[in-house]
């Protein structure tokens, strides 16, 4: 009996047999099958083919010479019986098969070609391997969590449809100290993928590439270089909240904690929050969240649920400018805002026209910029009284208001316009246009589409056209109109650091 | 192809070996103890859990293997699988088995299975094939763990492995891939079967271990039931 030939180099493991324990087993292993079945050979054994490649294959039998013979027996390839004229007797114990334009093989394991007897049985069988060999692996994208370890990621040519099992395999060498490396650890995030958990070094670029092997042959992707430290991500924030503020309808506050791997690192993190309506796809991206670990997002609709997400990068690490990769977002979070208390639309809650500010929410902001206030800049004296008086300033004419030198005397003139409070030690020095957020300071981050009713009075027209300073930020007072946004600023005493406090008006309403 | 006595499962028998030196359950606390019931009634649960577990198994794998493998009335030559601990047993033999004896074939049926398993030299799978033979194997051996510890309750001492039973023998003339399929199909039919029996086995252990409820039977007949 011929000894099967050696399989595909998948099977290489397989050493021949040493003679006399395969002497042994030519005893021991007498033919046993089922009652009257004979045996047989089909050749080729496990073939391995390209599409549309031709096969030859025949069937010999041998065993019991009596019963043993060609006439009867016949082909299935996958479980199907082969047309007969595909057959042919070659000789007394041997049938032919001849197949033509092969298809891709049905199954990785291999097409199943069956040598039947007149009855059935199954006599012999070889596995087909028929398919393409791999095209070159592209789109390789890496990213490392903590400097430490590094995950890739690519995607197999040709959509990896092969028909045959293909094997990918990354491999990685530091530029310029030449030995290759094979990554370990697949499948991690996704079929394409692998995870390199340790043994990198910094500051040496990397040589990166997947090579997929299959039987018919083999491709190599593009080598793809990174510096490790350009590919640095973290997890998402932990602990995401978020909390209504106080009993305001149109805000949410949103908490979070950095990720732990910054505490290791030398880095800083920005962060980016998005947040959508219940039913809605659409996400609104909230950018200039920089280093805090909180913002408040304002501008929503009242009694609706809203669902928020953060993510982080780490960037200047280890003093570069770079920012890293950002990394996946959180769990989204839920909570809804308060109902509107005043019955009508929700949504964009509007002022009346010129009217007192007594209605709800404007009342409401301006209480809470005072308790802030009072909070933080020790502004005791602050109150609604001054306020109302501020507006009633404001309220009266551009001329009137310069001469004026009555309760609020306007200290220095030209650029900037300013007011002061009766109140010792806290100063609303003067309230400037401006585009940005501060950072450190500030309490609001203004969305994109976020809507705070101005407060009039507080935060009045100034002239048109009239170019206003701003140690950060100067910007005419046009284009401020229409980006929408206002800041005062608070001095706590002459001289010092303020802090800022920010409003942005309903577009289309009128101020003051 | 050689329909001969398969050689992969002799090459495999060598890795039982290893098998057969799992640690032994230690015996239960018997001061106050339920006796060995509540482990008999796992035992069993087992049994129908990994018999469920086997089933989805079963399909995806032979569906890889493609037809006819996976065809419902499919019965190859059943050369290879000879090693293979037969569940296949004569009724009255079956009936007439002690308790010891019944536990042993088990225990020993279940190490040879999931030694040959684990061999299952299937690189080409998909990831998830995998994964789910993985899964299945755990779960098996819970299952060996779990007759042991019935064994262990009931006094019978773990079956060691028969001095030269498991010959490292060479592995023999390649083996094609068509016979290592037909070898895979037996490996998870006998797998099946000794399920379906250990299940009845256990089945019969827990009403030995059990009172018989004498009582409730005569309290129903008297409502006619």
């Amino acid at each position: 009996m011929p000894a099967g030939r050696p399989g595909p180099a998948a099977q290489s493991a397989r050493r021949p047999p040493p003679l006399l324990p395969l002497l042994l087993l030519c005893v021991l292993g007498a033919p046993r099958a089922g009652s009257g079945a004979h045996t047989a050979v089909i050749s080729p054994q496990d073939p391995t083919l390209l599409i549309g490649s031709s096969l030859q294959a025949t069937c010999s039998v041998h065993g019991d010479p009596s019963g043993a013979t060609a006439e009867g027996l016949y082909w299935t390839l996958n479980g199907r019986r082969l047309a007969p004229e595909l057959s042919r007797v070659l000789n007394a114990s041997t049938l032919a098969l001849a197949l033509a334009n092969l298809n891709g093989s049905r199954q990785q394991s291999g097409d199943n070609l069956v040598c039947h007897a007149r009855d059935g049985s199954i006599l012999a069988g070889s596995c087909l391997y028929v398919g393409l060999p791999p095209e070159k692996p592209f789109n390789i994208s890496c990213w490392s969590k903590n400097m430490k370890d590094l995950t890739c990621r690519w995607t197999p040519g040709a959509h990896g449809e092969t028909f045959l099992h293909t094997n990918y395999s990354l491999k990685y060498k530091l530029r310029w100290y030449g030995q290759d490396n094979t990554c370990e650890e697949y499948h991690t995030v996704g079929p394409h993928s692998c995870h390199i958990p340790k043994d990198l070094a910094l500051f040496t670029p990397y040589e990166i590439w997947v090579e997929a092997t299959n039987r018919l042959g083999s491709a190599r992707s593009d080598v793809l270089t990174l510096d490790i430290l350009d590919v640095v991500t973290t997890d998402p924030p932990p602990d995401v909240h978020v909390s209504r503020v106080g009993g305001l309808e149109d805000q949410l506050s949103v908490r979070w904690v950095s990720p732990p791997a910054l505490k290791d690192f030398l880095f800083q993190a920005k962060y980016q929050i998005r947040y959508r309506v219940e039913d809605s796809v659409d996400w609104k991206v909230v950018d200039d969240v920089s280093n805090q670990t909180s913002c408040r997002l304002a501008g929503l609709k009242p009694g609706t649920v809203y669902f928020v997400q953060v993510r982080c990068n780490p960037f200047g690490i280890y003093g570069s400018k770079k920012a890293g990769i950002w990394s996946e977002w959180s769990h989204p979070t839920a909570a809804s805002t308060p109902r509107s208390e005043r019955p009508g639309p929700g949504g964009g809650a509007c002022e009346p026209r010129g009217g007192e500010p007594s209605s709800g929410p404007v009342r409401r902001e301006l209480k809470q910029f005072l308790g802030w206030l009072k909070k933080h800049a020790y502004c005791s004296n602050l109150s609604f009284r001054l306020y109302d008086q501020w507006r009633a300033w404001m309220q009266k004419s551009h001329k009137t208001r310069n001469q004026d030198e009555g309760i609020l005397p306007s200290g220095r003139r030209g650029t900037t316009r300013e007011f002061q409070t009766l109140s010792p030690g806290c100063e609303i020095s003067r309230f400037i246009l401006t585009g940005g957020c501060d950072p450190k300071h500030q309490p609001y981050c203004p969305g994109a589409g976020g809507v705070i009713p101005a407060i009039p009075g507080l935060v009045g027209p100034p002239p048109q056209g009239h170019p206003l300073q701003h140690p950060q930020d100067t910007e005419t007072v046009e284009q401020l109109q229409t980006k929408g946004s206002l800041l005062w600023e608070v001095q706590q005493t002459p001289g010092q650091s303020a802090t800022w406090w920010s409003v942005t008006p309903a577009s289309g309403q009128s101020r003051g | 192809m050689d329909l001969r006595a398969g050689d992969s499962w002799g090459m495999l028998a060598c890795l039982c070996a290893v098998l057969w030196h799992l640690p032994a359950v230690p015996a239960l606390n018997r001061t106050g103890d339920p006796g060995p019931g509540p482990s008999i009634q796992k035992t069993y649960d087992l049994t129908r859990y990994l018999e469920h577990q086997l089933r989805s198994l079963a399909g995806t794998y032979l569906n890889y293997l493609g037809p006819p493998f996976n065809e419902p009335d499919f019965n190859p030559p059943r050369l290879g699988a000879e090693t293979l601990p037969r569940a296949t047993v004569n009724l009255d033999v079956w009936r007439s088995l002690n308790d010891k004896l019944r536990l042993t074939q088990n225990y020993e049926a279940y190490s040879h299975l999931l030694c040959y398993l684990r061999g299952l030299d299937r690189q080409a799978a998909t990831a998830e094939l995998r994964r789910s033979l993985a899964h299945f194997c755990t779960s098996l051996q819970g299952l060996l763990g779990s007759i042991a510890g019935v064994m262990a309750a009931l006094g019978y001492p773990l079956p060691q492995p028969l001095p030269g039973a498991e010959p490292t023998r060479a592995p023999g003339p390649a083996h094609g891939d068509f016979l290592q399929k037909m070898d895979d199909f037996w490996l998870l039919k006998e797998l099946q079967t000794w399920l379906w029996r250990s299940a009845k086995d256990f089945n019969r252990l827990k009403k030995k271990t059990q009172p018989p409820p004498a009582a409730v039977t005569l309290h129903l007949e008297a409502h006619g039931f």
